[in-house]
């Protein structure tokens, strides 16, 4: 097979205040012509590295130490900077992982597409047009004569990056760069997206290096798979080769870490313990042997060859070849490697579920005022409100998980922060156990927030960044004037809480990695003995191998203190494992209510469905092929009229279209809003 | 408690996460914290400007504080025979139209701007950051109100006001502060506004009121920390506009009153002599022109090395 782009024992390094770091050492791998290859890893891997080296746009203090980056029979890396701009654009193009900011928002996508194609000085400004137009047609952007004419910001999230392959596309380049393509989308969206590089990679015979992090989007959608892990390919090989039959205690590690891979939902996750090796001092030996499961002695002192396996591909391990290689290794699929999951004899200790709620919140509304009161009655409009949160009833009882699903706008952060009195309501109740607190005047609602903490999306950006972690996870001693506590001994109880070492607390925030700024948020959260946490996707922003600690960490916690949790999240696999019930929001309503397993075992609304067959799966033998929902999540502002997903919805009918659902209840107790839910077997008639 | 659970159990190890033994990370982390402290004043001191900038403004200090002690005379010790001297080995600096000697006069002159610098700069500095904070993040007619304050007061100009304010009052010192204060809070309490609206929406000011703090505590404990470094620069930088406007408000007589010496005072005498003498204009011009630099220079130098906006990168 004809080699494309092939990258041989390249090495950079960053030049920074800590010394060099050495971000890619000795990465060498092939692209053949017309394949998919994905480039996994998780932060910190150097995947994104490799990507900005190829096409010459690494960061001023980066310095490329040696290797080569040969792209046909050119060396990328001797290129001048006139000929790499030749070769950008087009020759190899990148499609980008936020559309919102990788477009120009003040030109329309007609003018950015016409700018694409500047070189070509033969192509008349009409030609250039039609070339345009035909392009974003092939990415199935509707009526594309009259919306190239639009600019980015009359474009959906989904929409722009439809617009953003279409522009990659533009100038025929023989290599497409892909960068996280997904990652900045929905569910239903990332679905669409994925299914539209499926029949580009049928119709066009493109090359693509795809860089991701999601073994679900890698596995759908490659030929090929770079494991990556701190700056150096550590396997290599066939897709199905290495998500069956992984010879890396990493890449076997990290595919058994994949919530989506799980079946089993009872118990805990498995996880990688410890961290990325500081890259600024590399250990020598093996790069994974300090977190590795199956470490020797060897593995801290040598370095582990390159071994080609039968069936291709290649694996840095020492378990394949050497003095120490181990006929057993691989083990068979089965076989758990990494410690923590199913295996252990620890299964998570029942939490006793109370029946009392502690959180109770009936027909719960929130709006939000969209123009002032004068502009909005001289442009008469009568009601310039738009409806975030519409009628949602919910509770939570001690001990319980509920997870909050949904897309993005679908109210649900925006229900967790009026639960928490940070929104003003509109109308309904919540109720803080058995007591009204909605829209309570913060000096009377200040005692109640000892026992109501929230953890926020962000880990480290919620934290406040001049601060060091000891004054952070005391903090809410001293907000609450609590008087004869010793605030060191706080400090420490609350560090081996959430197992984080003591010496951490003399750190500020943006020296500590995800995983540790999520930790140090959840001993402030429950530094006053909370009865309620309400977590903003707890594991957003976090490696895969890290989030199962933190999950686990959330169940211990909560078995040990009966705590209630309420999990806001829009990532499926995940609130399957830590959910007892589910519900699911759907702009601003609760469509689904109920048991988790059973609304994963068969789901009663629509929506619902689109969602737990939107997941893509770490799986290429599962590859979709059709794509559930079309559409997208319209705005809040212009809501349809009848049920609020009639226009997405594959079974709506007339009936669907003018009359809105009301809330119908199951025997088990799960609710709906729907007229023909899928539970009832009269429906497939 | 957690010491009972077994590592098993917890499915993550209690292995140190950065992967060194735990009793040597402070060690680390210290030895990090003082390598990036050691690389920030090296790219300080290696930076021309700002070794410059400090230089010319440890001058201005050391002048104006110890001026008794190295001023060779009283500055309004008056020499009738010597006066309108140009330098000598005796006036190095040479005299005024009153036999002064304009050497000692300069030194004591910067007193006065260091005064009018000093007090001027915090004060305004001070109450800027805490009325921008409170615009920031306060309610949204508080905010329109002070902004309405500040904008009235910026479109005012500041010789013009203190035209004004001399006719009601009177020329002195006080006066000159006052007017120097007043017309430069706008400026960080604009600065403070715009970093305030932009924290106010972060997670982490919502973190602290998820948690319960009020506005005080999140104002001086979350924002002024975060909001406060650029202002530091910007004083550094205003500091040159203060002295220049002391300066010109007594180089008009509006200023200090006679016979206190002043960079402006000795200016506006110099400039009554300009044709019989260049020298106390000269002398009246050069520390100004350096103080200005010196300032300037160093907040730039600053700017550069501080400011993580200003960092190369991608």
């Amino acid at each position: 097979m004809e080699t494309l782009l092939d990258i041989r024992n390249l090495s950079v390094d960053f030049r920074t205040t800590r010394g060099r770091v050495h971000a890619l050492r000795d990465v060498s791998f092939k692209v053949p012509k017309n394949r998919f290859v994905g480039v996994v890893g998780e932060s910190g891997s150097g995947k994104s590295t490799v990507l900005w080296s190829i096409l010459g746009l690494l960061a001023g203090n980066a310095e490329v130490t040696g290797g080569a980056i040969e792209f046909g029979d050119r060396d990328l890396l001797k290129m001048t900077e006139a000929q790499l701009r030749g070769v950008r654009g087009e020759e190899i193009s990148v499609v980008f992982q936020d559309p919102m900011t990788s477009q120009i928002p003040v030109l329309t996508y007609a003018e950015q597409m016409q700018d694409v194609l500047y070189r070509r000085k033969g192509m008349s400004t009409e030609e250039k047009r039609r070339r345009a137009v035909e392009l974003m047609a092939k990415v199935g952007i509707p009526d594309p004569e009259t919306r190239i004419d639009q600019y980015p910001h009359h474009f959906s999230g989904g929409m722009r990056q439809r617009a953003g392959i279409a522009m990659a596309l533009l100038t025929d380049p023989s290599l497409i760069l892909a960068d996280e393509p997904t990652t900045a989308l929905d569910v239903t969206m990332e679905a669409q997206i994925i299914h539209l590089l499926q029949e580009l990679q049928n119709d066009l015979d493109a090359t693509v290096v795809l860089v991701s992090h999601n073994l679900g989007l890698v596995a759908e959608l490659c030929d090929e798979v770079v494991v990556m892990y701190a700056g150096e390919v550590v396997e290599a090989g066939d897709v199905r080769q290495i998500f069956h039959a992984p010879r890396h205690p990493y890449t076997r590690a990290l595919l058994e870490c994949d919530p989506a891979r799980i079946s089993d939902t009872q118990g805990r996750l498995p996880v990688i313990p410890g961290d990325v090796p500081d890259l600024a001092h590399p250990p020598g030996g093996c790069i994974f042997a300090a977190r590795c499961p199956r470490a020797m002695d060897i593995c801290r002192e040598r370095t582990p060859p390159d071994v080609a396996g039968q069936a291709g591909g290649v694996a840095r391990c020492h378990l394949l070849d050497g003095p120490a290689a181990d006929p057993g290794w691989p083990p068979p699929e089965d076989v758990q490697v990494v410690q923590g999951g199913r295996a252990p004899a620890a299964p998570l200790p029942a939490p006793a579920i109370g029946d009392t709620p502690v959180l109770e919140v009936e027909d719960l509304n929130v709006r939000f005022q969209t123009m002032g009161a004068l502009r909005a009655r001289m442009k008469g409009i009568s009601d310039p409100f738009v409806d975030a949160v519409l009628d949602v009833s919910l509770s939570v009882r001690p001990g319980e998980t509920v997870g909050l699903v949904g897309e993005s706008g679908s109210g649900k952060t925006t229900f967790g922060r009026t639960v928490l009195n940070l929104v003003p309501a509109e109308r309904g109740s919540v109720r803080f156990r058995g007591d009204e607190v909605r829209n309570m005047p913060e000096r009377h609602f200040k005692p109640l927030r000892r026992d109501m903490a929230m953890m926020f999306q962000d880990p480290v950006g919620s934290l406040s960044p001049r601060k060091s972690v000891r004054a952070l996870v005391t903090e809410p001693f001293q907000i609450h004037g609590l008087r004869g506590v010793d605030l060191d001994a706080e400090a420490e109880r609350l560090c081996d809480l959430v197992r984080l070492p003591k010496a951490f607390l003399s750190r500020y925030p943006h020296e500590l990695s995800g995983g540790q700024a999520r930790r140090v948020g959840v001993a402030r959260a429950l530094a006053l003995n909370p009865k309620l946490i309400i977590a903003d996707e707890p594991t957003a922003g976090l490696d895969v191998s890290v989030q199962g600690e933190i999950l686990n960490l959330m169940a211990d916690l909560q078995a040990e203190h009966g705590l209630g949790y309420l999990i806001i999240t829009h990532n499926l696999p995940v609130v399957r494992h830590i959910s007892d019930r589910l519900a699911i929001m759907y702009l601003g309503r609760i469509v689904e209510q109920g048991d988790a397993e059973e609304i994963f075992r068969q789901p009663a609304h629509p929506y619902t469905e689109a969602l737990v067959r939107g997941v893509p799966q770490p799986d290429p033998d599962r590859r979709r092929t059709h794509v559930a929902l079309t559409g997208e999540v319209p705005s809040l502002m212009n809501r349809p009229t009848g049920c609020d997903f009639v226009n997405r919805c594959p079974y709506a009918d007339d009936y669907c279209r003018q009359v809105q659902p009301g809330v119908s209840a199951q025997p088990d107790g799960r609710r709906y809003r729907c007229h023909y839910p899928l539970t009832r077997p009269a429906r497939s008639a | 408690m957690s010491e009972k659970r077994s590592e098993t159990a917890t499915g993550s190890p209690a292995v140190d996460t950065s992967g060194v033994a735990a009793e040597t990370v402070p060690d680390a982390l210290r030895e990090s914290a003082a390598r990036e402290r050691r690389e920030k004043l090296r790219l300080f001191l290696t930076n021309w400007q700002g070794v410059t900038g400090l230089t010319l403004v440890l001058l201005f200090f050391a002048s104006a504080i110890f001026a008794p002690w190295l001023a060779p005379y009283d500055p309004n010790a008056i020499d009738i025979p010597a006066r309108m001297s140009g330098p000598t080995l005796d006036h190095w600096a040479g005299t005024d139209q009153l036999g002064r000697d304009t050497f000692s006069r300069m030194l004591y002159g910067g007193r006065v701007a260091l005064k009018v610098a000093a007090i001027g700069v915090s004060v305004a500095l001070v109450i800027g950051l805490a009325l921008g904070m409170l615009a920031g993040y306060g309610p949204r007619w508080l905010d329109n109100l002070l902004l309405l304050a500040f904008d009235t007061v910026r479109a005012f100009p500041t010789i013009v006001l203190a035209l004004a304010t001399v006719a009601l009052t009177g020329p002195s010192l006080e006066l000159v502060l006052a007017i120097v204060i007043v017309t430069s809070i706008p400026q960080y309490a604009r600065i403070a506004r715009t970093s305030t609206l932009a924290l106010k929406s972060t997670d982490f000011i919502l973190a602290e009121r998820s948690l319960g703090a009020g506005m005080g505590r999140v104002l001086f404990h979350h924002v002024m920390p975060n909001v406060i470094g650029p202002l530091l620069i910007l004083a550094a930088m205003e500091v040159p506009v203060v002295v220049t406007v002391e300066a010109g408000l007594s180089f008009l007589g509006l200023g200090v009153l006679p016979p206190t010496a002043s960079w402006g005072t000795i200016l506006n005498e110099g400039y009554l002599v300009i044709r019989d003498t260049p020298w106390l204009v000269i002398a009246g011009g050069i520390p100004l022109i350096l103080t200005t630099l010196g300032f300037t220079f160093l907040g730039e130098a600053l700017r550069d090395v501080f400011d993580p906006r200003m960092n190369r990168g991608r």
